[in-house]
């Protein structure tokens, strides 16, 4: 259903393509906006009201996964330039909820990109992540934020 | 006016992305053992090569140049960490051990409970 | 006042800045006590080329260095895939497989 939503979108990007005789990139993407905004008028009718609500998640999750990853370079450079460092390094198991390959790469992928935190392996039997964080003194702590974070988001993105 | 604002952004943007891709080079020299020089090559190098990327887009903003760089981009975030994280478990599997001031290992706990002889034998 | 001087500076304060990066990199890839450690380097020494061809971009107004960039980023990262599958190989024959005396690999059977 949302799959066929998202083709209708598409299309109508290129009916909009086609009437205005313009097939630049910017054209479509502009089709594809009032593509869009026609089918959030005609939301109730057609059931398209999660098509959106995705769609919101979606950014939520890459406007944080921006943010983190400014906040990680920046506090990688603090702990470098620090005259003494202040390590307390270790690996520690991170129990998994989501269950599906591609979630757990892209889950993989972006606690590798956020601060302090780097995906090491996966458990044989994808169950544990094992991480390895820079400031290992709170494991707990850090396995909460993931777990609220990052997971949370995407499971609502992608489910 | 736009001209004099797009300069100041895009010096400034390199300026950043420079500074960051120095530090991720003094975390790589500077810390102590490979998995935490692992975490300053694959954040602060990314993000410093993605500014300066990003600069290149703003500066010529034609789209054939935006569309490439953003590729780029997307290209560095996806591959830098599937490299990290294929290199520290190919260390960790080697036997390659942690630093001698961490304070937990998980992972080799693990291992050893459930009589997983590959990685406890190695080492 | 259009801010080309600024530029200008910012541009080459950065090619500055983007080369002692580079040395600090190399330098860890001549000491690096482990071939892994080597590898870091290597990879770190790949991403600071990709962005110094971004700035000689910005300065020479050539946007086909994006595309030398995009194409090292491809051989950077497959080199780096290549090298951790050299590393675990190594393990696994330095665990696994034994040479006779003509030199023939063998699996070792040590149950």
């Amino acid at each position: 259903m949302k799959a066929n939503l998202y083709l209708t979108n598409i299309l109508l990007a290129l009916v909009w393509a086609l009437v205005t005789g313009s097939f630049s990139f910017v054209n479509i993407v502009f089709g594809f906006v009032l593509g869009a905004a026609a089918l959030h008028l005609i939301r109730e009718q057609v059931g398209s009201l999660g098509y959106f609500e995705r769609g919101r998640k979606l950014f939520s999750l890459a406007v944080l996964f921006i943010r983190e990853l400014a906040l990680s370079a920046w506090r990688v450079a603090r702990l470098v330039l620090s005259p003494r460092m202040e390590l307390k390094p270790g690996i520690f198991a991170y129990p998994l909820t989501v269950d599906r390959n591609f979630e757990i790469t892209l889950l993989a992928n972006m606690i590798t990109l956020t601060p302090g935190t780097l995906t090491v392996d996966v458990s044989d039997d994808r169950k544990f992540l094992y991480v390895h964080a820079i400031d290992c003194s709170d494991p707990d702590g850090l396995r909460r934020d993931i777990a609220m974070g990052f997971e949370r988001k995407i499971m609502e993105a992608f489910r | 006016m736009t001209e004099l604002l797009q300069n100041l952004l895009v010096g400034s943007m390199m300026l950043l992305g420079a500074f960051f891709a120095l530090t991720a080079a003094i975390g790589v020299l500077r810390l102590p053992e490979l998995y935490t020089r692992m975490h300053a090559a694959s954040k602060a190098g990314v993000v410093g090569s993605g500014l300066l990327l990003l600069a290149l887009a703003l500066f010529q903003h034609d789209l054939s140049t935006v569309t490439r760089a953003v590729a780029a981009i997307v290209f560095l975030l996806l591959t830098a960490p599937i490299s990290a994280h294929l290199l520290a478990k190919a260390a960790y599997g080697t036997g390659y051990r942690l630093w001698s001031g961490s304070v937990l290992d998980e992972m080799g706990k693990e291992r050893t409970r459930k009589g997983d002889g590959q990685a406890g034998s190695s080492r | 006042m259009t801010g080309e001087g600024f530029l200008a500076f910012a541009g080459v304060a950065a090619l500055g800045i983007l080369s002692l990066s580079l040395l600090l990199a190399t330098i860890r890839v001549v000491l690096g006590p482990t071939l892994t450690d080597r590898v870091v380097g290597l990879d770190m020494l790949v991403m600071v080329a990709m962005g110094i061809m971004a700035v000689i971009g910005i300065r020479t107004g050539f946007t086909l260095y994006l595309d030398i960039a995009i194409a090292l980023g491809l051989v950077g990262f497959l080199a780096t895939v290549a090298f951790a599958r050299f590393v675990m190989s190594r393990r696994y024959e330095a665990e696994f497989v034994s040479r006779d005396e003509r030199g023939i690999y063998r699996e070792k059977h040590n149950d």
